[in-house]
């Protein structure tokens, strides 16, 4: 809400003189241009007013299928990363050994993992290629940790206790052009399994690449986005429900579950779509719109303002968003409309 | 016996001095009176010379000295020269075996630091065997006791490698027999022997240095391993380090002092931690001769070590020393000085802008003491960091204006000079929202936190052109890279917003004294931006902080306003003469900005001035203004220094004075001519000095109706 705020009022165009981020010395002798950015996302983000709309795309065409089934697999909980220092792609393979020789360091020190009858963790870090979107997307990194049992026999298959993955799609080119070419901006990054394992990789990645973590949640516009962009998905892909969770502020809390009839959801949302936006795009209007008919219809019924409240939780058969930034993609064929909407949102909380 | 056993010494000693030549003996002379007036010396002068296999038992001397050294010892703690004397004394065992030399240690306090050479030297003295047990063991107590303050000054490594390659000595002299008495133990130990926290905690040592070697688990918690002995030197040398401590100037040492973590308390969210000094993953191959920052101890050895330094894998570890912090001055890196920005505007934001507080007032010290250590480190650098600049634009939006209100003002003040359009979007919408609903003590605040600000600008404006000057090839639009009209915009407008405050908040708070001073304190600062800042500004206080100053209550807000007055008058006289001088096109003053201080100076003279009729001429062209001014005169007549309510206290001392027998107090009788003066050398002279410069100052130029002075 607030970089919402700056961003749509901070001027567009900037002084051609920038201002450098640190320049301590007075008297030191490079080239005044130095950080031609450094205004930030104050200048730089905007909030999108419109957005595509979703088209099903089978992913497996660019994007191995195997992959793809680990990422739409599990429930990830969402944070973001600043950009990694000096991360290559080519170093995979150093970084696995690294990282589980990292977790077992952590866990002799006995503060992170319990020590149970695992005696090691295999890392693995993969690409998965095709998931980017454009040219300046860094190519998303899949890790697994799976657990070498200490009494396996040779044939047993390793238990995966933990995957989580970076990634950008469609992040904001200005921000991305602006950064200096030592860093790989991987904005999005999804967890699943043990959060003291989570912590770990946290603090490996934090200490390897001089990056920083931060959760990510999300507010109730990216809720009402992903709940208009799913909708809209129905004729191609059916939903089979739409179900919204509110908390109003009652004392106690008060929950609402509303679950909308698919077919009902997407007639409300075609009778709010503009005529003038055949190209394929959305816009906020029609998504706050959408929103508005649904809380109305509910206010009709039970007489309660939804919109006192605020909106937790979204699903359809095609996903699930949570406020508390827990998400699930069920499939496939959306994957880059939501991680779209979720790089941005991670994007949305850097610092600088 | 024993007295003439030392007398004996004495006599000696005096022979010595007989033989010697006579320049020397006159040294000895000296040096022997020094002696007297310095008892202390002659003890340990009477320890490291005295003999082997001089009686103990009846030694009145001996007895003396050791009394007269333990009551130094352990009432301001020995030098590190007593030190070394009492340990070789005691250890090589000169006089008798067991009792002296564990009496000696009991009392060996350190007043600062143990020399390393004297510990080598007891080591050795150890490692001879013919220490007995329990002396062996009271040593080596005392060197756990004293193990910080060995003094390892230079050679830090060397002493390192020294003293280990001594303990060795040691193990090797205890395990002379090694083989068989590791054979001994192999079989005695049991599990319940291996379980004992000790050797524990030697294993968990050995396992962190050579992890190949030792292959167990290890309990996690194996603290409390060995145990904090209650050592008898512990209060002893507590006491004597904090007693020399305050004796002794607070003079922070340049070190690399990792600062401590605030609290041990494991916060649910580790926002705020420091990350520690650590040398780059080894993944990327560094160059040969690299050194890393958390090697080095001192400045001089950053000095030397300058261009070999590897930048630390986490940047913002830099924040954690002051070393670093050296360091960090001479970083010119983009990449690592982004990397530092990501991680401390990561960290405000996470804490501060994102992170739910869960109304837990105590939580709020961390938090504050991160913010202090930002403080300080951005007034060492003198700058902002980009990321907290940030941080405070988006934080302004949303803040209280309570939470953490003094670091938060603070970094306010270190806001750099940007675009106007900017800065009155960012900072002066939000803080004026701030300003006029918050209390008069937050006023004060703000205008100190603009103060501060304005001051800062006018300081690296001033460093910039006098550097162009200097060099015109340096580069120097750096920390200012905006135009010369765009900052001179940027200050106008941020005077004419702390006037626009100012005059609102003091009509608001009622005439606040508070208020008035930290409002003239800023003027204090404009008024000189000519003079002292070589800014060709000149920007008059508001009539809404003028005539409440000049018609205050209290005697020192009139003084102060004086003092304004008088140094605006300076510096536009010094401008006038510059203008005339060099007849510079460019520098050009408003003719407005004469006529409005004149204006504005007839008005406060004519109001101070005993002034029978304030006659003033301020011309037909007044700026449309200006008008209400020349209402205000009218009434001002009342408030002249004899009438005015702020020195009407003074003007009825002096008439005391005059007069002492007149209970009849008129007030009138001090206009006459010879009085006024008197009365105004009365008023000087009670320390109002402002009032002095600017009424000595006008004297001359303004027709007074006592003539010249």
């Amino acid at each position: 809400m607030m970089e919402g705020r700056s961003a749509m009022e901070s001027p567009v165009t900037r002084l051609p003189t920038r201002r450098r981020t640190k320049s301590y010395g007075r008297s030191c002798f490079e080239a005044s241009s130095r950080f031609a950015y450094t205004s930030g996302q104050l200048t730089i983000l905007r909030i999108p007013t419109t957005r595509e709309a979703p088209r099903a795309r089978n992913i497996a065409e660019r994007v191995d299928p195997e992959q793809v089934t680990l990422l739409i697999k599990n429930e990830w909980k969402l944070s973001y990363v600043t950009p990694l220092y000096r991360f290559r792609h080519t170093h995979l393979k150093k970084y696995s050994k690294h990282l589980s020789a990292f977790i077992a360091a952590e866990k002799q020190q006995g503060t992170a993992v319990e020590v149970g009858l695992e005696t090691g963790y295999r890392v693995t870090f993969s690409t998965v290629l095709g998931i980017a979107e454009t040219d300046e997307d860094a190519e998303t990194v899949f890790i697994q940790i799976q657990s070498k049992p200490m009494f396996a026999a040779t044939g047993d298959a390793l238990k995966v206790v933990w995957s989580g993955w970076l990634t950008c799609v469609n992040g904001s080119p200005e921000y991305l052009h602006s950064l200096l070419p030592d860093f790989v901006s991987l904005p999005l990054f999804c967890s699943s399994g043990p959060e003291n394992i989570t912590v770990v990789v946290k603090s490996w990645f934090e200490k390897m690449f001089d990056c920083r973590f931060g959760s990510l949640g999300l507010d109730s516009t990216s809720l009402q986005w992903l709940c208009a962009l799913w909708t809209g998905c129905h004729p191609d892909n059916n939903i089979r429900y739409l179900r919204l969770l509110w908390t109003l502020p009652t004392q106690p809390p008060l929950d609402v579950s509303y679950t909308v009839n698919p077919q009902d959801a997407w007639e409300l949302w075609n009778s709010v779509r503009q005529e003038d936006s055949v190209d394929g795009t959305v816009g906020i209007d029609e998504v706050k719109h959408f929103m508005a008919g649904l809380e109305s219809h509910f206010f009709r019924h039970f007489k309660i303002y939804l919109s006192s409240g605020t909106l937790r939780k979204v699903s359809t058969a095609l996903g699930s968003a949570q406020q508390d930034g827990k998400v699930k993609i069920l499939c496939s064929d959306y994957l880059a409309t939501v991680l779209t909407l979720l790089t941005e949102c991670a994007i949305l909380k850097m610092p600088i | 016996m024993s007295k003439t056993m030392s007398k004996s010494h004495n006599v000696s000693e005096a022979e010595s001095c007989i033989h010697g030549a006579a320049n020397r003996s006159s040294r000895r002379s000296e040096r022997r009176r020094a002696d007297v007036e310095d008892p202390f010396g002659r003890a340990l002068e009477y320890f490291s010379q005295v003999k082997a296999g001089t009686p103990v038992k009846g030694n009145d001397a001996l007895e003396n000295n050791l009394v007269l050294v333990e009551r130094v010892a352990l009432g301001r703690g020995l030098p590190p020269g007593a030190v070394a004397t009492l340990l070789d004394f005691a250890l090589s065992l000169r006089l008798g075996k067991k009792l002296l030399c564990s009496r000696v240690l009991k009392f060996l306090i350190p007043a600062s630091a143990v020399p390393q050479d004297s510990v080598v030297r007891g080591v050795s003295w150890f490692c001879m065997g013919k220490m007995p047990v329990s002396a062996q063991i009271l040593f080596l107590r005392w060197i756990l006791t004293m193990f910080d303050l060995i003094d390892s000054k230079d050679q830090h490594y060397i002493y390192i490698n020294d003293f280990c390659s001594l303990l060795l000595i040691i193990t090797q002299w205890i395990f002379s027999l090694s083989p068989y008495v590791c054979h001994l133990l192999y079989l005695l130990t049991t599990k319940e022997h291996g379980k004992q926290p000790p050797l524990t905690q030697l294993l968990a040592l050995y396992k962190v240095l050579c992890p190949e070697m030792i292959a167990i688990s290890m309990p996690s918690k194996t603290r409390g391993g060995f145990k904090n002995h209650n050592l008898p030197w512990k209060t002893a040398l507590a006491a004597v380090l904090k007693k020399n401590k305050t004796a002794e100037a607070p003079s922070p040492p340049l070190s690399l002092d990792i600062k401590e973590k605030a609290s041990t308390r494991k916060r649910k969210l580790h926002h705020l931690e420091v990350p520690q000094l650590s040398c780059g993953p080894e993944i990327e191959s560094s160059r040969g001769k690299a050194v890393h920052l958390q090697q080095l101890r001192s400045f001089a050895q950053l000095l030397q070590n300058l261009d070999n330094i590897e930048l630390p894998a986490q940047m913002g570890s830099l924040l954690s020393s002051s070393l670093a912090l050296h360091y960090l001055d001479c970083v010119h890196d983009e990449s690592a000085l982004l990397r530092l920005n990501f991680w401390l505007g990561s960290v405000l934001h996470e804490e501060f802008l994102f992170c739910s507080r869960d109304g837990n007032p105590e939580n709020s010290t961390e938090p504050s003491q991160f913010l202090d250590m930002l403080i300080s480190t951005q007034d060492f650098l003198q700058e902002c960091f980009s990321s907290s600049e940030f941080f405070l634009f988006k934080f302004l939006a949303m803040w209280d204006g309570s939470l953490h209100q003094p670091q938060i003002l603070s970094l306010l003040s270190d806001i750099p000079p940007l675009p106007v359009s900017r800065m009155k979007m960012f900072l002066f919408e939000p803080l004026q929202q701030l300003y006029f609903t918050s209390s008069v003590f937050f006023k004060c605040g703000v205008i100190e936190c603009l103060r501060s600000m304005l001051w800062k600008w006018l300081t690296w404006h001033f460093v910039q052109t006098s550097h162009k000057e200097l060099d015109v090839s340096l580069s120097s639009s750096r920390t200012m890279n905006l135009h010369m009209s765009e900052f001179l915009e940027l200050v106008t407008e941020l005077v004419q917003y702390v006037g626009r405050l100012a005059s609102a908040g003091l009509q608001l708070e009622n005439y606040h004294i508070l208020l008035h001073h930290q409002t003239l304190n800023f003027y204090e600062l404009v008024c000189d931006v000519y003079l002292k800042f070589n800014l060709p500004l000149f920007l008059l206080p508001p009539s809404g902080v003028i005539f409440p100053s000049l018609l205050a209550t209290d005697p020192v807000t009139v003084d102060r306003l004086g003092y304004v007055i008088f140094r605006y008058r300076q510096n536009l006289m010094s401008a006038k003469e510059h203008k005339q001088q060099k007849k510079e096109p460019s520098f050009h003053i408003s003719r407005d900005v004469f006529r409005e201080f004149n204006l504005l100076m007839v008005a406060v003279v004519s109001c101070l001035w005993i002034s029978k009729d304030c006659q003033v001429d301020v011309g037909t062209d007044v700026h449309k203004a200006l008008v209400p001014l020349r209402t205000m005169l009218s009434y001002c007549k009342n408030y002249n220094l004899i009438h005015h309510p702020a020195f009407l206290n003074y003007a009825i001392e002096f008439h005391q004075k005059c007069w002492p027998e007149q209970t009849n107090v008129d007030l009138s009788s001090i206009q006459g001519k010879k009085y006024w003066y008197w009365y105004l050398e009365f008023l000087f002279s009670q320390g109002f000095d402002g009032l002095k410069d600017f009424i000595q100052n006008n004297m001359d130029h303004q027709s007074t109706p006592v003539g010249g002075h």
